[in-house]
């Protein structure tokens, strides 16, 4: 009798062999330009597919990955939204340049965010689609029925936006990659270059879709 | 071709149908009269077992079901204007025939481009429920001729094989000259153009000629050309007032419909959209919308407008509704070798206004910061088009984590010792500070009104987490966290 793992793995193939497109690891997506989430993600943010990136502690880093992403995304030259679902994102703190590209949506409530980001992600002009629903009230972030981020899924995979989801807990289901920030920024951090702010940040991967698609180059 | 017919069969049954959603796929028939005297004018093909002439009630007792509506005049109107805006589309010069019927002077223009757009406004205006038939040929008479035999589009090339099998009532011979040529064995106007056109002056007179010069096809007339649309709008006035959007949708479908052919008649596109409903407390919901994109895509200017309909709430029910379309040219432009676009730019506008509508207008677009050192200046401007190519490195590249703002600042007592950040009291945010940088003082605008003066601090938490705390005259706050 095959043991827990052969039959995972052959459930796996099974899959792979019936839906070939849902099994393939997307690529071509942008960088983060934060080397451990790529690491992570073998090389960027996955095209057409959901990517959590869970800030559990304060000044986790996920709005340097944000400012990374954007200053990535305008040196490829691609269009990036940013739905801001508690309206934090400072401009300011962006060099001009790399704001050129951005589309930001400035919401009130988490339900604006996710109807502006279902819009959004259909829109085959960006690149990534950020949607931060951090500073959201985590109350109405866990009543989210899971059909508005089934939703969300089916949205991205019909085109070639990756959509980051930035939020403080575990919050999409059966999302491909999830990863966690867990280890928080000092003040000792101010001071230095934002790229080895960027460089020094610690990524947790917890839920990874790199297995199927290793075990369909297998 | 020299010229084309547009002719819609049985007009004002499908103008009237065309106005009313409820009446696609019924058995529907034109009444004229009233009482016993009231008989059929036009019925539909849903509509079994009647005819045009019958009386309404022996109509009702053999097609049971039968929808019996008088002529509407406004939405025959409106159709009218619909027809004549394809027409528009094909060549400037068009004759307002009658009603449901224009006739278009096609002279010097591509035969091929014509019979394609003949095509393209007769599957257009079949979508608008109004089936068009279009008929063209080398004189008037026999292009109405070829949009009375046409399904949906007709060229004639050959007059004279067209016609031949057509029935002599083609010509709309008098009683008494059908009445002769019946005696005479001729039925078709192939026969009677096979007589001599002498012969049959000679016998039957002027009258005779005329005959038979339209059953050969050859009377000529000059058009009485109809002046295009100059302003390009639409109004209706809905008899009882509605209460739910969906008759305001279809009818504002229908009106772009026609709006945008009438722009595109003209060579242009629209730029701004206006839209008002007039309600029934004599007050009026007036919104004007900036397309994105100047364009006459029906389906993009109803996407704009359902997104604001969705969202709107009047005091009283809506006794009318007019629609403007404000005219401009179509922009025309080349990009750049190298440029980043947009993919799909109507996708891009419109997505965007879909959003500003659960937004709102100002909290959509690309930040462009302030050029102040006031915390927090920036204005939202509308997204470039194309991405730039990156500019030079700056001198002084970003440093430290990136701030994210609570807005508005959060309210905390901030307890200091010689000046410094120790501990942060009375808010959302407290506890010790265990590392402070600062301050860093700001001050602007003193010379004018909204003069602001701000001392920062970045304090780190015992519990973990750096933010940024300001002191401004409003007292303190935390602005955001280091993240």
């Amino acid at each position: 009798m095959p043991g827990p793992s052969q039959t995972v793995s052959a459930l796996r193939s099974l899959l792979a062999a019936r839906f070939p497109e849902r099994a393939r690891r997307p690529c071509g997506g942008p960088a983060a330009a934060v080397r451990a989430i790529d690491d992570a993600l073998g090389g960027g943010l996955p095209a057409g597919r959901l990517t959590e990136l869970v800030s559990a502690v304060p000044s986790g880093g996920g709005q340097t990955v944000i400012a990374r992403l954007l200053g990535a995304a305008q040196a490829a030259r691609q269009r990036v939204a940013l739905v801001d679902g508690a309206d934090g994102f400072a401009p300011g703190e962006v060099p001009d340049d790399a704001l050129r590209h951005l589309v930001w949506v400035r919401c009130r409530a988490p339900g604006e965010a996710f109807c502006a980001a279902d819009i959004l992600v259909r829109d085959g002009n960006y690149a990534a689609v950020v949607l931060d629903l951090r500073g959201c009230a985590e109350r109405v972030l866990r009543r989210t029925p899971a059909s508005t981020w089934y939703r969300l899924q089916r949205a991205a995979e019909g085109g070639s936006v990756a959509v980051l989801v930035q939020t403080t807990l575990p919050l999409v289901p059966a999302v491909p990659w999830r990863l966690v920030l867990d280890t928080p920024l000092s003040l000792a951090d101010a001071g230095a270059p934002r790229e080895s702010v960027a460089g020094r940040l610690a990524v947790r991967t917890e839920r990874s879709h790199a297995p199927a698609a290793e075990a369909l180059a297998g | 071709m020299r010229y084309a017919v547009l002719a819609v069969p049985d007009f004002a049954l499908h103008a009237l149908r065309r106005g009313e959603p409820g009446l696609v796929g019924r058995p529907l028939a034109l009444v004229a009269g009233e009482g016993r005297r009231a008989r059929l004018t036009e019925v539909s093909n849903e509509a079994f077992g009647v005819a045009p002439g019958l009386a309404a009630t022996l109509a009702m007792s053999r097609c049971p079901g039968i929808v019996l509506r008088a002529r509407d005049p406004g939405a025959e109107v409106e159709a009218h204007r619909l027809l004549m805006a394809a027409a528009f589309t094909l060549s400037p010069r068009v004759e307002s025939t009658g009603p449901g019927c224009c006739t278009v002077d096609l002279q010097g223009g591509d035969p091929a481009r014509s019979e394609a757009l003949m095509r393209l406004r007769a599957a257009e205006l079949a979508g608008a429920g109004l089936p068009l038939r279009a008929g063209a040929g080398a004189t008037p008479l026999l292009a109405s001729y070829a949009a009375r035999c046409a399904d949906p589009v007709l060229i004639v090339r050959d007059p004279k094989s067209f016609l031949a099998p057509l029935p002599l009532l083609f010509a709309d011979p008098t009683p008494g000259q059908e009445e002769i040529l019946r005696g005479w064995g001729v039925a078709t106007l192939g026969a009677l153009t096979a007589l001599p056109k002498a012969e049959v002056g000679r016998r039957m007179g002027a009258e005779g000629v005329l005959l038979w010069e339209r059953a050969a096809g050859e009377s000529q007339r000059v058009l009485r050309l109809a002046e295009p649309a100059r302003s390009f709008a639409a109004e209706w006035a809905y008899e009882p007032p509605v209460e739910s959007i969906e008759p305001l949708f279809f009818k504002l479908r229908r009106f772009a419909e026609r709006v945008a052919l009438e722009l595109r008649g003209a060579g242009f596109v629209a730029e701004k959209l206006s839209l008002t409903l007039l309600l029934e407390d004599e007050t009026d919901h007036r919104r004007e919308f900036r397309l994105p994109e100047p364009g006459a895509d029906v389906d993009g200017w109803m996407r704009v407008l359902n997104s604001h309909l969705e969202t709107v709430r009047t005091d009283a029910r809506v006794a009318g509704v007019r629609l403007v379309a404000a005219p401009a040219r179509p922009q025309e432009r080349q990009e750049g070798l190298f440029d980043a676009g947009l993919r799909d730019p109507a996708s891009f506008w419109e997505n965007l206004a879909r959003v500003a509508a659960i937004v709102g207008d100002d909290r959509v677009g690309t930040p462009v910061p302030t050029d102040t050192h006031r915390p927090d200046a920036f204005t939202m401007e509308r997204p470039a088009e194309a991405v730039a190519p990156p500019a030079q490195a700056p001198v002084h590249p970003p440093c430290g984590p990136v701030l994210r703002r609570f807005r508005p600042p959060w309210p905390v007592r901030v307890v200091c010792d010689a000046g410094r950040p120790i501990r942060l009291e009375e808010g959302r945010l407290e506890g010790r500070v265990c590392a402070a940088l600062g301050p860093w003082r700001g001050a602007g605008d003193w010379w004018k009104p909204g003069a602001w003066v701000a001392e920062t601090w970045q304090v780190e938490m015992e519990g973990g987490g750096v933010y940024q705390v300001t002191c401004t005259g409003d007292g303190w706050g935390v602005e955001g966290m280091l993240d």
